[in-house]
């Protein structure tokens, strides 16, 4: 069986081709990433482009991956990761929960107790947004320590989602990066240009003169705030402490990969 | 003279009732359909007892044993009270064996009928039976006991095994509403056992509330915290086949939502507890109340649940309802007193 995938592009004007899964009657009820379907395709010298090749991939899990509890259970952070009976708790007490409902500890660690990246993957732009506050470590009947198994939970999506973390968390890892360059050059953090930065990075640069922000930056100037970092400079011996952070951070860096495995 | 008491049942709420009395110097006779006493432990060899695995030897063993070396315990074996007549405040009973009749008069009896297993082979959806490696509680029972934990369908060790709680139990379908107590605890100390003795093969417990009652939480926790046993909420709708010669559990995670069908090398039932053909039998021989469950009515089930309906008939262990070893054995004391009590009241 000849199989011929090609581009629009060398289609040559063939007949519209439908959008993925348009034909589905109840498509609503489908996700995306269930339906497969090949854009252009030839068999044998048979187009049978869009619909004609369209598979609806069932959504029933079908294995458990015990491999993955094992690989979380030798880091650190993830080791109590046996222990969690599913009380919800730690969701319960969680202090992102109510703005990101998405956010469910809970169900993180379930996922993670049974290898179910599949589902883990449709988290991956709200699963590192814990706040590390501790409250839910603090509830859990259990002692998991839940705000630590979402650092767990981070190096799984470090080591299994590459590609998602490259696109999907582009702008945090960016302002990531600003605010790191400030403690590590500056020894302090500036609070006023993080924001900005910030805000410039996600593409609001019209709100950043809004009537808000603007009321808020003269605010800042008249009481001194803005140029408090430049008028306090650097901390005291500030090269040592900068050296033994980046040892720090580059220890922890190997930490991580290695934990991670990648 | 001293006082005559029936004890019908050797397992151990009726021995413990017969080891009792017979110290209280009176004359017990015990009577076993069996042809062994212990009951229902020693019939499917339980090994390791719940919550502290002590070997069932130490506690089944050692009442056989008491009630055996004779004293004022007279054993029936494969015998049944064929027949069972008031006469004033006593009774008259007929014990029918092999060897033949006997007709007695007793001062009162003691029912410890005890309870039988669930026949998963009545629910069709777990495919009992019908797959080699679909086993129950009571048959890992006995392989364990008999060191022969293997997979039924190759005589090779499982890798992945399930355990399904609430077989029989819970469950309108099979005229079952009430809970049987044990299985949780039974399931989750077979699955530490499992997992002690076979480190390699993972356990999953498929469950919809795992009743780890009183102090027997801890062996839950032990489970999971030392033994890596996973819980995985959502009852089994389906046992069908797999490939490469696996059963597939099929049902719905209710914590995620979502269907799975995930195959197994061995799915283990924990099967619950009925009252079984011998309670409504004895029920209207001895002429006692049935409860709507098919376990024998307590006269007052807080205040006497050693009591039956009918006055000088005292009922003790699983006859009464699904219950634990230790807590037959109480029983079995408590009927000892009372009985013995009715017996010298109307001396």
């Amino acid at each position: 069986m000849a199989l011929e995938k090609h581009d629009n592009k060398n289609l040559g004007g063939g007949r519209p081709v439908a959008e993925k899964g348009e034909h589905i009657v109840a498509r609503h009820l489908i996700e995306d990433d269930n339906i497969k379907e090949e854009k252009n395709l030839v068999i044998d010298g048979v187009d049978v482009s869009g619909r004609w090749n369209t598979f609806i991939i069932s959504r029933v899990n079908s294995d458990f991956d015990r491999s993955f509890f094992e690989e979380i259970k030798k880091t650190v952070v993830g080791s109590r990761i046996n222990r969690c009976w599913q009380c919800g708790m730690c969701t319960a007490s969680c202090t992102v929960t109510p703005l990101y409902r998405r956010f469910n500890p809970r169900a993180f660690i379930y996922m993670m107790q049974l290898g179910n990246l599949k589902e883990l993957k449709k988290y991956i732009d709200v699963a590192w947004r814990c706040v590390g506050c501790y409250k839910c470590s603090q509830r859990c009947p259990k002692q998991v320590n839940p705000a630590e198994m979402m650092e767990a939970l981070a190096l799984v999506i470090k080591k299994y989602f590459q590609e998602e973390v490259k696109t999907k968390l582009k702008l945090d890892e960016e302002v990531k990066k600003i605010y790191e360059d400030m403690i590590i050059g500056h020894g302090r953090l500036d609070l006023a240009k993080l924001h900005t930065s910030a805000m410039q990075k996600s593409g609001k640069t019209k709100e950043l003169f809004g009537k808000i922000e603007r009321g808020a930056i003269l605010k800042m100037l008249k009481d001194g705030r803005a140029f408090s970092v430049l008028r306090l400079g650097k901390p005291h011996n500030w090269s040592s402490s900068k050296e033994a952070i980046e040892n720090y951070l580059h220890k922890l860096n190997t930490i991580e990969n290695s934990e991670a495995g990648v | 003279m001293s006082e005559n008491i029936l004890v019908i049942g050797g397992g151990p709420a009726g021995l413990n009732a017969a080891i009792m009395l017979s110290e209280l110097g009176v004359n017990v006779a015990l009577v076993e359909r069996d042809s062994f006493l212990g009951g229902n432990p020693k019939k499917f060899k339980y090994k390791f007892l719940f919550p502290d695995m002590q070997p069932a030897d130490n506690v089944i063993g050692e009442l056989i044993k008491k009630a055996e070396s004779g004293g004022n315990i007279k054993v029936y074996y494969s015998s049944e009270v064929s027949d069972f007549k008031e006469n004033g405040k006593k009774f008259d009973a007929v014990i029918k064996s092999a060897s033949g009749s006997e007709t007695k008069t007793f001062d009162s009896v003691i029912v410890a009928t005890g309870f039988e297993h669930f026949d998963p082979a009545r629910d069709a959806k777990y495919s009992y039976q019908l797959f080699d490696d679909v086993i129950d509680i009571k048959d890992l029972e006995r392989m364990m006991g008999e060191n022969n934990f293997v997979r039924p369908s190759n005589g090779k060790p499982p890798k992945k095994v399930a355990f399904i709680l609430c077989v029989g139990s819970r469950d309108r379908h099979v005229g079952n509403q009430y809970c049987s107590r044990v299985c949780c605890t039974v399931s989750v100390k077979q699955a530490i056992e499992m997992r002690e003795h076979f480190p390699d093969c993972e356990a999953y417990i498929f469950y919809m509330d795992i009743r780890t009652y009183g102090f027997f939480e801890d062996l839950y926790w032990k489970a999971m915290e030392e033994h890596d046993v996973q819980i995985v909420k959502g009852r089994i709708a389906e046992i069908t086949s797999g490939p490469d010669n696996t059963v597939v559990c099929k049902g719905e995670d209710t914590l995620l939502r979502g269907p799975f069908e995930i195959p197994f090398d061995m799915v283990v039932l924990a099967s619950g507890m009925e009252g079984g053909p011998q309670s409504p039998e004895i029920s209207s021989k001895l002429g006692i109340e049935l409860d709507e469950h098919g376990f024998l009515k307590p006269e007052n089930v807080t205040l006497s649940p050693f009591k039956s309906n009918k006055p000088g008939v005292f009922l003790a262990g699983a006859c009464t309802g699904p219950k634990a070893i230790s807590d037959s054995i109480t029983e079995g004391a408590a009927a000892a007193m009372n009985a013995y009590t009715y017996a010298v009241k109307n001396r």
